[in-house]
This record gives structure tokens, sequence and C-alpha cells, in this order.
């Protein structure tokens, strides 16, 4: 029994090494900055990202989740380098907190928002829903779930289908309901729809109805990363709003 | 209690209660019928079967969402047929948060009420049947009221788990207020707000006490039927 | 009434062998512990399946591996009281005693239960839970239990074990009275040679 015991116990440091070599070890300049983004800039900053580490640089970490999920890591003190929101208000709660590096904020992109229905659907319109319901990203919280109520509201069609929202974690959830067919329509930004093969759009809603959709970016004040404000200095330039540009994102409103 | 919560949080409670009650009453005689096949007999396949019973247990809760999606979402086998037959649609209904929660209780009723179901004494059944009794029989009359108290507390411990049930939940019957927002959903929901701390709190301390409950109760119900009276005297 | 029992049967490392035919209203199983006696009562209740023989109590046949034949235990009218008894721990002693009694047909119960708990003397016990029995009155149900499910045989597996010299006194004399007032065959599984002269019309050994 003891000698298994021992035999054990001189394992241990073999196995434990490794592990602890992986936690505080990693020299941090080895891998880019962390950035948390908004779910619907995926394959858009995965590109741009690209772009970056082709120049030579260390590739970025990219975290992908609804603006509302991020804000929070960020104000739990998550070890992050940079912020890129999808709408302003979640920008200026982190701001209001010291929680973004002075003289860094600028707004990077802007989108539209579109009413979208699986292809070959036969349901095209809020009226025609019927006890079906409308999927979008969470309307009390995300932003493009608020964008979205904003614009209905203002159209005046908000109370018709109030009842009847499917309201989902981020708006690449929401658009995933509507590729799945548990949601007949769902209103995501034109990015998304342009990103999916599965779903079409058959209606843009006008700019006027919502307020301008603008996606702030920040490095963060404990941020620790040396390329920080260089990723996002190229993330403002004329060779990344390219690769956003083709994704079909347009300039800040 | 209804003074400290709002109208609103008292809705969700009861939601939960709704969707956990059913799961457990709708579970209850599958566990059962798994249970006693497990225990008493022997063919071929019951190892595959035992461990497709525990594999909620182990799979990760998204994974289970999701298989229930792909069988019971509307572009699915099951739930295509259950809509085109009967008009049954799940995701988006509590009756989908339902489903979601026996899924992932089930294993623990089927180990609960295994148990007891071995713990009776097959001697006693034997006895049974020279009295007379035909297998029914003896199964109703013997096994059934001896291994009750193990049904009662994989009842509870089955409830406990689909109070707290959360992953599967989401995934596949998403999280629509007043239908599907059980109790973790709307914790979940509510650590997305900015400044719904206290909201959290209180459905937090009401998800512990709940489950707390249902866990003691289920403890109490296992020592109760293990004075002995299972066995042959 | 009688029983005509051949039958080989392999129990892990014993191997039984027996084959005997009695007329006796109580015949005594006997032999070394270990030699297999309660198998083959098991046998002949229909809970275990001999490798070959034929079992045959009166006219009916209950087991006969040339046939194929082998009649599931609850058809078999056996009057079990098992060595251990075997009461119903979630049943009070009336509800253990009236359980066999409830699944005859009326018209083949052939004793009463008030007969049966006069002549068991166990009145006093009817309401008890087994668990508050003592050994002697434990035995005394479970033959109460197995007289009245209509039994055409009885089979009584070492009744008087472990019993104080009073106690068994008093369950002998049961016995006695069983074998010569109710009028149907016994077989008895005893490792004492005692007991078994004194109640034995006929004796066969085991191993």
């Amino acid at each position: 029994m003891t000698k298994t015991y021992f035999a054990l116990l001189r394992l241990l440091p073999a196995v434990l090494l490794p592990l602890l070599a992986a936690c505080g070890g990693t020299d941090r300049s080895e891998r880019g900055p962390m950035v948390l983004a908004a779910a619907s800039l995926q394959e858009s900053l995965e590109d741009a990202a690209a772009a970056w580490t082709a120049r030579g640089r260390a590739a970025p970490v990219l975290s992908f989740a609804a603006t509302s999920a991020l804000a929070r890591q960020v104000e739990q003190g998550a070890p992050a380098d940079l912020f890129i929101s999808a709408d302003e208000e979640w920008m200026d709660i982190l701001a209001g907190q010291g929680l973004l590096r002075a003289g860094t904020r600028r707004d990077l992109l802007g989108n539209r928002l579109v009413l979208v229905a699986k292809r070959g659907s036969e349901v095209r319109s809020l009226a025609a829903l019927g006890d079906r319901r409308l999927a979008l990203a969470d309307p009390a919280a995300v932003p493009a779930g608020k964008y979205a109520r904003a614009a209905l509201e203002s159209l005046g069609e908000w109370q018709a289908v109030e009842s009847r929202i499917a309201p989902a974690e981020n708006v690449r959830a929401a658009l995933a309901l509507v590729e799945r067919g548990e949601a007949p329509l769902g209103i995501v930004y034109a990015t998304d729809a342009l990103a999916s093969s599965e779903v079409e759009v058959v209606r843009e809603l006008p700019a006027a109805s919502h307020p301008p959709i603008r996606y702030p970016a920040a490095v963060l004040a404990g941020s620790k990363h040396p390329e920080s404000a260089a990723f996002l200095e190229f993330l403002s330039s004329a060779e990344a709003r390219r690769v956003f540009l083709r994704h079909g994102f347009g300039p800040p409103p | 209690m209804t003074g400290w919560l709002t109208p609103a949080e008292l809705s969700i409670v009861a939601l939960s209660m709704k969707v956990s009650v059913a799961a457990v009453a709708l579970t209850l005689p599958l566990a059962y019928a798994l249970a006693w096949l497990l225990a008493r007999r022997c063919f071929p396949g019951r190892l595959l079967l035992d461990a497709l019973v525990h594999l909620p247990l182990v799979l990760p809760p998204v994974v289970t969402g999701w298989l229930l999606l792909l069988l019971f979402g509307r572009a699915g086998p099951v739930g295509g047929w259950l809509e085109e037959q009967f008009g049954i649609v799940l995701v988006f209904r509590w009756t989908g948060a339902a489903l979601a929660a026996a899924v992932m209780a089930l294993p623990l009723m089927v180990r609960a009420m295994r148990l007891s179901i071995e713990a009776v004494d097959r001697r006693l059944v034997e006895a049974a049947r020279t009295l007379g009794a035909r297998p029914w029989r003896a199964f109703l009359t013997i096994t059934l009221p001896l291994s009750a108290p193990g049904i009662a507390a994989g009842a509870m411990l089955g409830f406990a788990r689909s109070l707290g049930e959360f992953g599967a939940t989401i995934t596949f019957a998403s999280n629509i207020a007043g239908e599907t927002r059980t109790l973790p959903l709307a914790i979940y929901s509510g650590l997305q707000l900015p400044g719904a701390e206290s909201l959290v709190a209180r459905l937090s301390v009401i998800s512990i006490v709940l489950s707390l409950a249902a866990l003691v109760v289920s403890e109490l119900l296992v020592r109760r039927s293990g004075g002995g009276r299972a066995h042959v005297l | 009434m009688s029983f005509e029992v051949s039958l080989h049967h392999r129990v892990g490392e014993c191997r039984i062998d027996l084959a005997f035919v009695s007329q006796a209203s109580l015949t005594a199983l006997v032999g070394p512990s270990g030699a297999g006696k309660t198998t083959v009562l098991n046998c002949i209740a229909g809970l275990v399946r001999p490798e070959r023989g034929r079992i045959a109590v009166g006219e009916a046949v209950l087991f006969d591996s040339n046939s194929g034949k082998h009649l599931a235990p609850e058809r078999r009218r056996a009057g079990y009281v098992f060595q251990d008894a075997r009461l119903f721990p979630h049943k009070r002693v009336d509800a253990n005693l009236r359980y066999g009694e409830r699944i005859a047909p009326r018209a083949e119960r052939w004793i009463g239960y008030d007969e049966v708990v006069e002549f068991l003397g166990i009145d006093h016990l009817l309401g008890r839970w087994p668990a508050n029995l003592s050994g002697g009155e434990v035995r005394r149900v479970a033959i109460g239990r197995a007289l009245l499910s209509a039994p055409r045989f009885l089979l009584l597996d070492e009744p008087f074990a472990s019993l104080d010299p009073a106690r068994g006194e008093a369950l002998m004399e049961l016995v006695e009275r069983i074998r010569d007032r109710l009028g149907i065959p016994i077989l008895l599984v005893s490792h004492d040679r005692d007991e078994v002269d004194r109640l034995a019309g006929q004796v066969v050994t085991l191993g």
C-alpha cells in the first residue's frame, strides 16, 4: 500500500509541472491581444485578425458573445485587452465605471437591421406570423434586440408582436432559430443575413426607425498587452475597413 | 414570501414548479420500468441500455439540448410528426422545458428506483409465487409496495434536478418569459441586465432553498426505506 | 396421494440424483448439510428447473423433462413453508395469512381462516407485524399462510431448526396434527434423525 503511495507521489511533479507551466508561464507577447467582440462581428473580425497576423504579428485571441454578456464579464474583471460593442449604451456603462483606457474609444462600424425568413418560407411578413414566433436577440439587454424593438416601436408594429417574440441569447442565436425553422421570422443585422446561406431578407428596417447602429471599440483600462493599441489602430485602418465592407458592414454613422 | 417577491418573480417560481412537477410525473412510469428492467432482467444489450439511461448525467447539457432539437424540433423526425398529427410544438413551450428537464432527471430517478428494487428480496417474490401469485400479481403486491420509498426518493431527486435544469432547456426550448423561463433561466437573464442584482439574489435564494428541501426529503425517504423492511425476516 | 419424484440436477459442485415414490402421509427427506435438500424442495415447488427428471404429486404431473412439461410455481398448488419463513414484512399477520387464500379459487379452498387460526393457536397475533414475532410464532404464521393457499401438498423445510425445546415440541405436535387430521401429503426436510423417526412414515435419504 505504501509502495504504491510513494510511487504515485513521485509521479506528481511530472503531472503538475506542465500544468503550472501552462498556467502562469505563458509569455503574453506570444499571443496577440484578447478581444471581446459582439457576436455579429464573428466572421469579419476573424478575417481582419488574419490580415493582422499575415503581417507577422501575434494572432489576437477573439471571443464572441452578446455585447451584454461581454460587458458583464469586463465589469467582473475579465482579463481582456479590447472590447468592441454593438451599441453605445454598453460602452457608456463601462466608461462610467472607468474600465476604458482614456483616449482610445472610437466608432468602428455601422450596420443595418433586416427582417429575415428561411429560404422558401411562406411566412414573409409580421402580419402573417399567426401563433408562431419572431426571433430576435433579447430586447432587454442585447443591442440587436434593443435596436429591433426600437424600430418596431417607432413603426407601430411592436405591440402586435410583443407577446410572440423568441428572445435569443445573441443575434446569431436568433439567426439560428430562423435557419432551423423554429421561428419563421427574425430580426438580425444585414451582415448576419449575408453571412447565412439559409435565410433571405424579406424587408429592411429603415435606418430612421431606430437609433443609429454604431460599433464603438476601445482598449480596456486593465489591458497589459503591448500591441492592444496598435491592433485597435489597425482595425480603424483602410485595409481593415475593406475587410468589414466585404462582409456588409458600413462606416460608422 | 409573497410580499418579498414581485408578481413577475412569483410567476417564474410557479412556472418552475409546473415544469418540474410535469417532468417528474410524466417520467415516473418510464423510470420505474427501466429501473425494473435493469434490476431484474438479463438481456442482450442490457449494458448498452444502462449506459444510454445514464448518458444525460455525463453529457454536457447543451449537447443533450441539441440532441433534443434534432429529434423534437419542428424539423426533427419526432417533432415534425407531433406537429403534423397533433399540432403539438415543444420548442418555445413549457412542455418543451418539461421534456428537457425530464430527460436530465431520468438517470437520477432510475438509479434511485433501481437500488430500491434490487433491495427487495427475491425470495419474497418466490414465496408469493408458491402461494399462487402470477408474476404480475407478485410484482404489484410485493415488489412495488416494497420499493415504494425508492420511487418517492427518486421522484424527489428528479424534482430537484428539474428545478435546476438550465443547459438543455435553454438550448432546446429557448428562453421565453412565461413559457420556458424557469428559475435558472430567469437568473441567467437577470445576470445579463445591468442593475438586476437584487432580482438575481432573490431568485437564487429561492432556488437554493427549494433544491435543499427536495434533497433533504429525498434523503429522509431513502433512510426510511433502509429500515430493513424490504428484507426477509 | 403420493409423491413420485425422480430428478437429476447440478448446482455448482453439488450433484443431486434422487428417485423415490412415497404414499406416506408424511415423507421425510434427510441428508447431510449441503446435500441439496432445499434444492429438491425448490424443484418440486417449481422455483428451480431440474436438468432431467419427472415430478408428480398425486395425479398431477408437475415436471417432465421428456415431454418438456414444467408447470409454473403458481400453478403447482404447493404449500411451501420455507426455512426462512419469508413472511411479507409490509403486511400484518392477518394479511400474510390471507395472501394465498385470496388468490385461490373458492371451490379449491378446503380449510377456513378461523379454523387455521384456531388450529395453529395464533389468534393473538393477527394484528401484529412480522417484525414483532418470535421465531416460533413466525413459523406458525408461515404454516398458516401455506395451509390457507389451498395447497394439494405441503413442503416443510427444516421447520424445527433453531427453536428452543419447548417451542420445538409444540411445533412437532402441530405437524403431527396436520399429518393426522388434515389429510394432505407432507414432504419434510430435516437433518435431525429424532424428529424424522417420530414424524415420518417414510424416509428418503439424499447424498
